[in-house]
């Protein structure tokens, strides 16, 4: 996986040929999208501005409708209510053969009975283009993605993750405005995921398409997204930078969909951001040790508080051996100073957020 | 389950001369005393002009039929399994129908629904254009037989391809038709090729149905299984019925050994 890095003249021939730039504007504007299944409410009034040439993670558990949005913005799903603008017009009732998009699904939806070069080339031949270019087009994106050679290869003749980049080259063959991606890395295992993961970050800064990605993975949407809408039971809860939405949430949900958690004297907090001392300081919760379990460059205390309920510290290495710990000893704990603990059920509106009536 | 040594061999033997009993040996027989007389007798037996006839009618029967359940099979099995309607269960009980159906009862049926005194008698009545007792009936008989095996090989193809593969060539700007050309057809191919192998064996060996609504004048309203009968039952031609069922187990052994290339490489893939 060392040869997949983008080629600085091809990313240029693809930037050249692409209308994916278009700087200042919102790529995508989503209004009021509405969706029922039968009894199902799959999106509940979801508002959301993607701005070009950023990287947009769609990011919640499953069922939280963050899949249906994003086949609602391809077109894939006809929405019960609200309007879709991408580019700038109004695209909600538009088939998704006029919406300029490209499209890559978690497991691939290659076109089995096709080469490879036929695949990449499926776009372009639709739009009658002259066998040469296409041909030409198809080298060049199987060059981007790393699987130059490759071209009369069939679909089971590739790996998961060899797939997943004919399919990425078979989306961006035909130019689109924005480039959706469903899970795109949910079915390979992790390394490849890793890899597959940078690479697509580099190769989408480099391009500039503006780009939406579902995951259910919090650790891929802070990794690669430029901004997170976090998504839960059919409504936005968050939208912001991941760090925002990692460091500010606006409720519980986002809180403990993003990270670890430890409950103290009722309040949510990063075990990361907990300070543990020998001596009662302010108002610090008296606990006791229960385990010290060392992570490498970290250091996790798993504690028990009088009324007997169970959370974890982590602290540093350094922390760790001057506080000198054993299991069974009465130390304090309280939340870091700089912390803004997050009090359950308080539902503070999500910055950057259009209201929601939720 | 263990078996003995004994029993196991008589079990075999049991099963191997039920096999060769009722199925073998009338096959074989009818090869013998139809080629008793050598090549050349056969042969002047399957080119008088009522059996020509008969051959180039049964094929005709085959040449119309197979297009109508080709098309109607898969819209058939595309609305099944893609579509979310009301009474799916309905359709895919009437698809079955004929599975059930002794042919006769459909030639009996036909004759009533599309007879001179029937439902759509007026087509005859006033419009001239003769049903019953001629070629369209022999066909829709031959469609109301042959009517599920299109359907039934297709649907379990289409379930297992999904519909993403079809998704894909909608966003990148395929329209249903060029997807249904492009996508949908050449991964059902192997399915519909085998939907068209057991259509073409069902509707040359058709008896029933047609019989019914036959005319059968030989040399004109006959297929090769009305020949056969004919031959033997009207003019104790036995000779010339073993010749016609010889040439109908000539097109269906034609017919099984393209099915069972078609399968071999159907599982390769």
């Amino acid at each position: 996986m060392t040869d997949i890095a983008p080629s600085a003249d091809a990313l240029h021939a693809l930037v050249e040929g692409s209308g994916a730039i278009n700087v200042g504007s919102h790529a995508i504007e989503v209004h009021g999208l509405e969706k029922h299944y039968g009894d199902y409410h799959a999106l509940r009034d979801i508002n959301l501005t993607i701005p070009s040439g950023s990287l947009t993670a769609l990011l919640g558990p499953s069922g939280s409708g963050k899949s249906t949005l994003l086949r609602a913005i391809a077109g894939l799903e006809v929405p019960d209510g609200g309007t879709v603008i991408i580019g700038g017009s109004d695209v909600t009732y538009v088939p998704p053969q006029e919406r300029e998009i490209g499209f890559v699904f978690q497991h691939y939806a290659a076109f089995k009975h096709m080469t490879v070069r036929d695949n990449v080339g499926f776009g372009p031949s639709i739009r009658k283009q002259p066998k040469a270019e296409i041909a030409k087009r198809v080298d060049e994106l199987l060059e981007i993605v790393g699987l130059g050679g490759y071209q009369e290869r069939y679909p089971s003749q590739l790996s998961g993750g060899q797939r997943q980049r004919m399919a990425l080259a078979r989306a961006l063959a035909v130019h689109p405005k924005v480039l959706l991606l469903d899970e795109p890395f949910g079915a390979l295992d992790a390394k490849v995921r890793d890899d597959l993961r940078q690479w697509l970050r580099q190769l989408q800064s480099e391009t500039g398409v503006t780009t939406v990605l579902v995951t259910h993975d919090q650790e891929e949407a802070l990794d690669v997204a430029d901004h997170i809408a976090v998504l839960n039971e059919g409504r936005i809860e968050q939208w912001g930078s991941p760090r925002e939405v990692y460091e500010t949430p606006a409720n519980t949900f986002v809180m403990s969909f993003l990270g670890p958690t430890a409950k103290l004297r009722g309040e949510l907090v990063r075990p990361h951001d907990l300070v543990l001392s020998k001596r009662q300081i302010d108002d610090a919760v008296p606990v006791t040790v229960e385990r010290v379990v060392h992570l490498g460059f970290e250091v996790r205390v798993e504690l028990r508080d009088g009324e007997s309920t169970d959370l974890s510290a982590q602290i540093t290495r350094g922390e760790a051996s001057r506080l000198e710990l054993a299991v069974g000893d009465q130390i304090y704990v309280r939340p870091g100073l700089h912390v803004d603990p997050v009090a359950p059920d308080s539902a503070q509106p999500a910055p950057g957020l259009e209201k929601t009536s939720a | 389950m263990i078996l003995s040594r004994t029993s196991r061999l008589t079990l075999r033997t049991v099963a191997l001369t039920y096999l060769f009993l009722l199925v073998a040996v009338p096959i074989v027989l009818i090869f013998y005393r139809t080629f008793e007389d050598g090549f050349v007798a056969f042969w002047e037996s399957i080119t008088t002009p009522a059996a020509i006839s008969a051959l180039s009618l049964s094929l005709l029967i085959v040449a119309i039929v197979v297009p109508l359940n080709v098309i109607f099979g898969i819209a058939t099995a595309l609305a099944l399994v893609r579509g979310r309607f009301r009474g799916r269960g309905l359709v895919q009980a009437i698809v079955d129908l004929p599975f059930a159906v002794s042919p006769i009862v459909v030639g009996v049926s036909l004759i009533l629904l599309w007879g001179a005194n029937g439902w759509f008698g007026f087509i005859e009545k006033d419009g001239g254009f003769k049903i019953i007792f001629a070629l369209p009936a022999m066909i829709l008989a031959t469609i109301f037989v042959t009517l599920p095996f299109v359907v039934r090989e297709v649907e379990p193809v289409l379930h297992e391809i999904g519909e993403e593969q079809e998704q894909a060539a909608a966003t990148l700007g395929a329209s249903r038709w060029q997807t249904f050309w492009r996508i949908t057809l050449p991964a059902i191919r192997w399915g519909l090729t085998y939907g068209i192998v057991l259509t073409v064996a069902r509707s040359l060996g058709e008896f029933g149905a047609v019989i019914m609504v036959s005319a059968g004048v030989p040399g004109e309203s006959q297929t090769l299984t009305l020949l056969v009968h004919g031959r033997y039952i009207d003019d104790h031609n036995t000779f010339g019925a073993y010749s016609a069922s010889t040439l109908l187990m000539i097109l269906a052994l034609i017919t099984l050994l393209l099915m069972t290339v078609l399968d071999q490489k159907r599982t390769e893939r």
